[in-house]
Formats: structure tokens, sequence, C-alpha cells
């Protein structure tokens, strides 16, 4: 039967694999409708993809309902979103819409000319001017421009601790460098870790470096860094940073191996609830990080407060450091700018907050502080709210405001530094060297 | 050996009658060269096109000559990271070379409880490489683990993702726990293609187990041992996803081994030009050891891999 | 030709490389020795500790996860874990994977196997370069072309669908699989292509009816593993798809890492339920998948 088919020797042959050839190449034009980004009335809009992403589909969903132009959101799996971001940013399946930290985050695309500059549509829109704490919209923007709108809760970074820990070792959380000495001391007599500290990922430490150069130099060393000056980084108060750090860890205030204990695992965040770790630092999700995985602990021991005092610093102890939020950015090149910027103005709407607030996160609305109590957590809500309305300065996480080439060494140096591969001296050589 | 002639014998007549008949037409493999040159080999080219400019991903590449590439040879952190995939690739094969001869040989045998645990080793490979680094990420936790209890008893320090050398053994060894059961398979099947008389003869002249290991079965699995050497090089130097999930690269910079300075370089520093670089010299660099490997044992030439054995 | 296991195909092309190995039955157990016995238990212990560790730790609930005795058994087992990934759209998850993996395969061997007959049956110059390249090819890394990749890709329309991860895959499996057809297909020994001629078959029916049937180990290791490449790519599927639709198994389980944030148990669960269906493969094709796989050796 084969042989009936396919006997007439090579012209049929050479047919066959002319006729291959072809079926090949249809084959690939024959599947090249892939999604084409903003065509026909869609505006696409990249999220981080994790649980808040419910909030921002309920507003996606409402604003399909009454707009022609239809927004579709695609939640990018969170450890991939900046790469993700990256690749299509270059390509010609950019979103219309994308998810952003703002400043050196943008960075890039901004010099590429790929963000919208929101600037005037901002300042001529009451709704979106007034919609949001001052001091968050501009956080987010570069050069005095805003290029993006507000859309998820605060987070800034705090000191954590265990209540019955303290109160069982007649402690109270530390507000100054010596009580900060004398926890360390007494935890380690009683065998406990100090500080939980997530050393297998490098932005965990990343939060010890910000505070300590906050409250050491004030929030002005890091702006200057911020601002594009490298020569920065030879601040002194960058060294004292750097020693500071490499004295708590010789002191065993992280305990031995925190080098190989994630922070993703949830191996952290445990030591604190399990009274192995008696301290935290770590960005305002802890809260609920911990409602999930204990909620015994976190409705009962678990205390929050500012980052201590350093001996000797010039830094104000109300500063914060964290992500003041995060931001949706328009791209340039859209199609749609206008339906884009109608679908920001209803971030500032007390829907969106609402639906905010429900989710457990603290919004960045100025409507936001009386929606606080229907919170599923008021006081670590209102409290939070207030620590970041209440700070002179919330500087950005170090990996968010400097662009990636330059974040990514640094992230690189802390590790080595965290790890003793690398003195203090030479960590400010290193961090001057990266151009 | 007592097969020698005969092969080299093989090898004679098999190069003067190869295609005399049922000579296809060269025209059949085009279709499968267009689509592998199209999906890897122009990709290829594009990259080491790339490792000549400046590009950030965003705006359009700029040539730079050679920039990259002197770079490239005054980089210590390059330096480091390929003195760490060698040293990956050396204690990857040195791992899982004896272990999957000794567990691929003795598991050629017909027992049947041979079978049974054959069947057992077999089950990491179908896990993926995401989960298999996923899984033991957890496993190696220092305060929750199972590191903690058995370690101890084992001699193996808690921390040990934590330190230099403990955290690229843990790769290596990760490694080896995925893709033995691979090379297992192929030393079982090379094993089973040895002719029973080789033994037999053996025996006869009264060579012991050990005597007939060396003598025979070795000798005998030379071409099985090249395949497998390359694909466990080639794998080791090319290695990735575990290091992502599992390390970062680190402590510090010390399992930064070159794909993962590459994904750095390039998706994390968008330095995607000087990412080109380095993934071209690996290319290079593996591509060399592969190459070296197969004219050193003669297995890629045009021949039968059973001819020689 | 002696007392092969399969007369009809004499793997040795020359009668004087006959050789008087035994069938299977009649092998003896060779290197039957104690400490090969006692290497083979301690592998078994150390394969066995983190499986079990999986599945005991996935029917955990999350605090009694991380209580510091891994190795417990569960005293209280549960099924949420399952239920949450279930859940989760999980099964889409899987059927994108297996059409993934089958179309691959199909591809795979519809391409290569004709490449590894011209490699083996002529001599011309084009013939040995083709696999001289595909030789190379074995070396290449995926990261190194992702970047082009992607813009080809993109120029092709198919970004973020399953093409995007197939062809690729398919490309980077197809050298492994030249090689291994190519050993397979010298083993066909030469008599047998006189046999046909003199029955005036073509090369295309010499394909179908001598070389297919007769490399059929080689054909079983190269869809087993091509199978695996699929089943196993990550890098392609990360860069080259987004949406839910689109999505992988492998990417499925990165995605759940970041949704259930740190539920541990919830990971290992979703890590249990994406072996299961490649191992109820194996169970029913375990011999068909072992003996592909142990092709790869040359045989």
């Amino acid at each position: 039967m084969r042989s009936g088919i396919f006997s007439q020797g090579t012209r049929t042959t050479r047919w066959a694999a002319t006729a291959a050839a072809m079926a090949m190449t249809g084959l690939l034009a024959g599947c090249g409708s892939g999604d084409g980004g903003s065509d026909g009335g869609t505006l696409t809009a990249y999220v981080y993809g994790d649980d808040a992403v419910k909030v921002q589909q309920a507003a996606v969903d409402s604003f399909n309902k009454t707009s022609d132009v239809k927004i579709k959101l695609v939640p990018v799996p969170g450890t991939d979103y900046v790469n993700k971001l990256r690749s299509a940013m270059g390509s010609p399946n950019a979103p219309d819409i994308f998810y952003n930290w703002g400043a050196g985050s943008i960075k890039p695309y901004v010099d590429a000319g790929q963000v919208a500059d929101l600037t005037s549509a901002v300042n001529d829109d009451a709704t979106l001017k007034d919609g949001f704490i001052p001091s968050i919209m501009t956080a987010g923007g570069l050069d005095g421009k805003i290029y993006g709108v507000p859309m998820r809760g605060m987070q800034p970074v705090m000191l954590f601790y265990n209540k019955s820990l303290f109160a069982q070792h007649k402690l109270e959380p530390p507000t100054t460098w010596e009580d900060l000495q004398k926890a360390i001391t007494t935890f380690k007599d009683a065998g406990i870790t100090p500080f939980a500290l997530g050393g297998a990922e490098k932005w965990p430490e990343l939060m010890w470096m910000e505070y300590l150069l906050d409250r050491i130099g004030g929030p002005e060393v890091f702006r200057k860094i911020q601002d594009g000056d490298t020569d920065g980084w030879g601040d002194p108060a960058v060294l004292k940073t750097a020693q500071t750090v490499k004295e708590l860890i010789d002191d065993g205030a992280f305990g031995k191996n925190f080098n190989s204990v994630d922070y993703a695992s949830g191996a952290a965040p445990t030591l604190l609830s399990k009274g192995k770790a008696a301290m935290h630092l770590m960005g305002s999700w802890e809260y609920s990080t911990q409602l999930g995985k204990a909620p015994e602990f976190a409705e009962k021991d678990l205390g929050w407060t500012t980052f201590p005092t350093v001996a000797g610093g010039v830094g104000d102890a109300a500063n914060i450091v964290g992500n003041p939020t995060n931001y949706w950015s328009v791209n340039s090149r859209t199609k749609h700018k206008d339906a884009a910027i109608e679908f920001l103005k209803a971030m500032a709407s007390e829907t969106y907050a609402q639906d905010l607030v429900d989710n457990g996160d603290v919004p960045t609305t100025s409507n936001a502080a009386s929606m606080l109590s229907g919170s599923p957590n008021p006081q670590f809500a209102t409290d939070q709210y207030q620590m970041v309305e209440k700070a002179p300065s919330f500087t950005l996480s170090w990996d968010q405001a400097l662009e990636s080439k330059y974040a990514t060494p640094l992230l690189t140096e802390i590790s080595k530094l965290f790890a003793g591969k690398t003195s203090p001296e030479q960590f400010v050589e290193a961090m001057k060297a990266a151009k | 050996m007592s097969d020698h002639t005969p092969a080299a014998k093989t090898r004679g007549d098999r190069k003067a009658a190869v295609g005399n008949v049922g000579r296809p037409p060269v025209g059949w493999a085009v279709p499968g060269i267009v689509f592998f040159v199209v999906f890897a080999i122009v990709p290829l080219g594009i990259a080491v096109y790339l490792s000549f400019c400046d590009w950030d991903g965003l705006n359009s590449p700029t040539m730079t000559g050679l920039d990259n590439w002197t770079r490239l040879f005054k980089d210590s952190e390059f330096g480091q990271a390929a003195w760490l995939s060698l040293l990956l690739t050396t204690i990857s094969w040195v791992f899982q070379t004896p272990v999957a001869l000794l567990l691929g040989v003795w598991a050629a045998g017909r027992q049947r409880s041979r079978a049974v645990l054959s069947a057992i080793f077999f089950i990491p490979l179908l896990l993926s490489t995401t989960a298999i680094a996923m899984l033991f990420r957890a496993l190696l936790d220092p305060n929750f683990g199972v590191i903690k209890s058995i370690g101890p008893w084992i001699g193996v320090d808690p921390n040990v993702m934590g330190s230099s050398t403990g955290a690229l053994l843990v790769v290596a060894f990760v490694g080896g726990w995925q893709f033995m059961p691979f090379h297992t398979l192929i030393y079982q099947g090379g094993a089973r293609q040895i002719p029973d008389v080789l033994y037999q003869a053996a025996a006869i002249d009264g060579a012991g187990m050990v005597r007939q290991f060396f003598h025979i079965t070795l000798p005998q699995l030379r071409h099985t041992m090249t395949t497998s050497s390359v694909l466990m090089i080639v794998g080791s130097l090319t290695y990735f996803d575990t290091v992502l999930i599992m390390t970062r690269g680190g402590p510090g910079t010390d399992t930064t081994i070159l794909p993962y300075l590459m994904y750095r370089t390039g998706f994390q520093t968008y330095d995607l030009g000087y990412a080109a670089a380095i993934a071209t010299a690996l290319v290079i660099v593996a591509t060399g050891i592969s190459l070296l490997m197969v004219r050193l044992t003669g297995f890629g030439s045009m021949r039968s891999t059973r001819e020689g054995m | 030709m002696s007392t092969d296991t399969r007369p009809a195909a004499p793997r040795q092309g020359s009668p004087a490389a006959s050789r008087s190995g035994g069938g299977p039955a009649r092998r003896r157990a060779r290197l039957g020795n104690p400490l090969a016995g006692l290497g083979s238990l301690v592998w078994l212990v150390i394969v066995v500790v983190p499986l079990y560790t999986l599945v005991s730790a996935s029917l955990m609930r999350q605090d009694q996860a991380l209580n510091g005795e891994p190795l417990a058994i569960p005293t209280d087992p549960t099924l949420d874990n399952y239920r949450t990934v279930l859940d989760s759209g999980f099964l889409s998850l899987l059927g994108n994977t297996a059409i993934v993996a089958v179309v691959t395969v199909a591809l795979v061997l519809v391409l290569s196997v004709p490449v590894a007959y011209v490699a083996v049956r002529t001599r011309s110059r084009l013939s040995s370069l083709a696999f001289r390249t595909f030789l190379l090819g074995v070396a290449i890394p995926a990261q190194a072309v992702i970047v082009p990749l992607y813009l080809l890709i993109g120029k092709m329309g198919l970004y973020d669908t399953l093409w995007a991860i197939i062809l690729p895959t398919a490309a980077f499996s197809m050298p492994v699989a030249v090689l291994v057809l190519s050993g397979t297909m010298r083993d066909v020994s030469e008599e047998m292509y006189e046999a046909m001629s003199l029955d005036g078959a073509t090369p295309l029916r010499m394909l179908w009816q001598l070389v297919v049937p007769l490399s059929k180990a080689g054909i079983s290791t190269v869809a087993i593993f091509s199978a695996l490449q699929a089943w196993n790519g990550f890098l392609f599927p990360l860069i080259l798809t987004q949406s839910e639709e689109n999505r992988v198994l492998t990417l499925g389980l990165f995605n759940f890492m970041t949704q259930f944030g740190v539920n541990i148990p919830a990971v290992l669960a979703a890590i249990v339920l994406s072996v299961v269906p490649i191992f109820l493969v194996y169970l029913v094709a375990r011999r068909a998948l072992i003996n592909g796989l142990m092709g790869v050796g040359g045989k």
C-alpha cells in the first residue's frame, strides 16, 4: 500500500521535500495571528501577578462595562515581572499600561521615550491631582515630571517583633542604638537569634543597608546617588553603614546561618513566629504573611515599630524606607492614550480604595484615612498610614530607585558584604567603580 | 581484545559499501535543516552579532567593535564564573560518572529486585528541574529542613547552602540527583550490549570480577562513556534553572557560574551586548569540549556507534 | 547471523562481525558484587528521602510543614493543598503541556528522521556539513539565544502562542535527535538495502519499510527525549508566552510560588500533581521509556 503511493522515484521525493518545506512555512504563517497588543480598541495592561490582582481585575471589569476601548489585564508571575516587562517594552508586543515602582524602575523607558509624560494630564484633572498623598505622587516621578499614578497599597519597611519574647525578657522595642545592643545581647544569651534575616535572597539584606544609611547619614546621601552621582558611594556614611553591618554580623545579630535562610519559602517569617528569632526587618506585607502562616501569632504576639536611631547618626527616626506604592504608567506609543488616562482616574475612586482596604492594603489615596477602620486589621493599617503620613522622608527601595544596571551590581555587592566575602572598604570601592 | 580484528574489518567493509543503493535525495534533509537553522543557528548568529554591540534591549543596538570582548578578558567576575563553571563541571563528572557507571552495570543484570530498584531510581527524571530545585531548597533550609535533623549524622553542616563550597557542592549534587537515572540508563543500555562471550572467555582464563570489570566492562563501554560524558559536560556548562531557583548565584557570587552570570548581565542588568559575548564564549567552550571529546574517541565520525566495541 | 535476539534485524553490518552474544535471558549476572549492591541501596536512600518528604509535606497543614521535623509522618493528613492547586487552573496547565509535548515530539520526528537518513546514506559534502552543524547544536545553551529568539518569534507573530514554545523546543531537541537516529540507522546493514533495491524499492520505501521499523529503538529514544525537553522546558515558556491560556506546567509551578506566597505545602502539592501524569505514563510505558532512554547511549 505504501509502495503504491510512493513509488515514483526521485521526482516524487523531491516533491515531497518541497511540500514539507512549504507545509512548514504555512504552519508558521498560519499561526501568525498571535496577540498583537493594542489593536482593535484593546489596551493591554501588565500587572504584577499576586493576590492583589483581583482588585485591579475588578477595576478593569467595571471600566470595560462603560468604555468602548476595552482593557485586557495580564498578570505576570511576580518573580518575572521586571524581566518580562523589559523584554516586552523592547518589542512590538509592548503593553499599553504597565505596573511599576516609579523612579529608577522606569528610567530606561523614559530615556527611550516610551513612557507618556502624565504631568499635565494629572495637573489638569482634579480627580488625579488631589486624589493621592502628594509625597507619594512625586516619589514615583523623575526630574519633577509625573509618569505614573499610584495603584496599590503602601509598603513601608518596618521592624516587626515577637511581643511575648520581649515581655519574657523584660525588654521594650528598641528606639535607640543602645536599646538595640541591649536586645541583641539579651536574646543572644537566651539562645534566641536577635534578628531573622532571609539572607539567601538579597533584598532583605538591602533593607538593612537602606535604614542604616538613612539613620547614619540622613536621606540626602542616597538621594545624591539616586540622582546619578556614583561618587555618592564615597560618602563616609556609606562606609559607616557597611561597617555597622559587619559589626552586627560579627556580633551574631542575625544568627549563624542567615546566609541560607529564605524569605520566599517562609523560613524567615517562621523564625519570628516560632520565637526562634526576636525581630524581623521587613516590608509591611509581613503582617499578611504572618496572618496566612501563623494567624494566632499575628493576632496576639506580632508587634511593629520604626527602625531605631543609630548612635552618632543624623537621620530623623521618623524617616522610612520601602516602596511608597506601585504605579500605572502609560506607553507613549499607545493608540488610546485618552482611554488609558480615563482608566487611571479610577485609581483615585472611593470604590477602588475600598477594594484595596478590604484586601488588607493601605491605599495611598487622600481619602484613605477614614476607610481604615474597616480594614481587616484596623490597628496595623492605621499605624502604617500614620507612619507614612508623618514621615519627613520616604526613601524608595534602592533596587527600584536605581536603574537595573546599577541596582543589580549593588545587590551582588551587598550579598558579598553580608557573606563576608568583601570588607566594608571593598564594598565602597566596588560601588564607586560601578558604572 | 578478542573482538578487535573483526571490528576493524567491518569498518573497512562499510566504507567501501555505504550508499551504493537506497541513497535518498539530499533534499530530504532540507526541511529539518531549514527549521534548525531558523530557530537555532540564526538566533545564535544574532547573538554573536550582538556581542559586538552595546544594547540595552530598548534602543537600537550600536556597534562597539571588540569592546565587549576585551572587557570579557579583563573582567574578574567573568574569570571567576568561568572557573566556577569548570569546577562545577568537573565535580559533576567525577561524582556522576562512577556512580552512574556502577549503578548502570549493576542494573544491567536481569534480577527482579534490580528492576524494581531501577524503577525507583528513575523517578527523579520525571520531576521538572523547577520542581527539583524548589524541593531541595525546602529540604536544605537550615532551620526547618531535613538537613537540620539528618545533617549532623552524615557530617553535613545544616548551613551548607550558606557556605561557598557547600553551595557549589549542593548545586552539583542536585544536578546529579536529577540526571543520574538518565546516565545510569545510558550505561545500563551499553552494558547490555557487551557480548557474554567476552566474560565467559575471561572466566575461563580465571579473571575475577574486578579484573573482568576493568578489562572487559570498562573498555567495552568506551563509546557509551563518551556519549554520557559529552551530555554531562555540556549539561553542567549550561546549568541554569537550579542555580536561579536555589542559590541565585550566592552566597555572594560563589555559585555564579557562566550561564547565571549571563542571565544576570542580560536579564537583570540589561547589558545585552555583554551578555551576548558571555553567551558566545560559552557556546565556543562547550562546542570545543564536545568536539574534542568526540574527536579523541572517534565517536562522531560517520560510523556505527557499535563498532570498535 | 548467529543468535541475535532479533534475527530479522541484524544490527551488525558484516558477517565477519557477528558475535555470539547470548540472548538476554541467558545473560548471567555480571558484577553481581555486594559492593555495587550496597552502593545501590545507599543511592536508594538518597533518592527516596527527598521524595518521601515531598509527598508527606504536601499532605500537611501550613503550620505543621515548618515545625522542623520534615521526616515526621503527617499526623493529620489533609488534601486541602491539592484542592487549592486544582482550583487554580491546574488542569489547563496540564492540557497545554500535553499539547506542547505531543506536537514537539511529532515535529522533531518528522524533521529529524529524514535528516538522519540522508546523513547516514549519502556521502555528499552537504550532508556531512549538515551533520556537523547538528553536532555543534548539541552545545548551544538555550539562554544564549533567548533574546534573538524573542525578537524572531515576535516578528513571526507567534508571541504568546503555544507555537512559540513548540518551535524552539523542537529545534533544540533536534541535534540529539539526529545524533541518536543516525547512530541507530547506521546499524541497518548494507545487505538489507541491497535486498530491497533488488525488489526495486525507492529510497522512500526503504525509509518507510526498512529504516524506520529497524530504528524503532532510536525513534522511541528521540520521542522520549524530546517529550522530556518539552515537559521540562522553563526558559522558552517564561520568555515567549504570557497569558494564562497559554501557560504550561513548569511556569505554572513557578507562578504558584508567587500566588500562594509562602504556602510551601501547596507548592509541594503542585509539584506532586505535576508529576502524577508523567508518572502514569511511566507506569504504563516503563519498558519503552527505559529502553528508549538507554538508547541515547548509542544503541
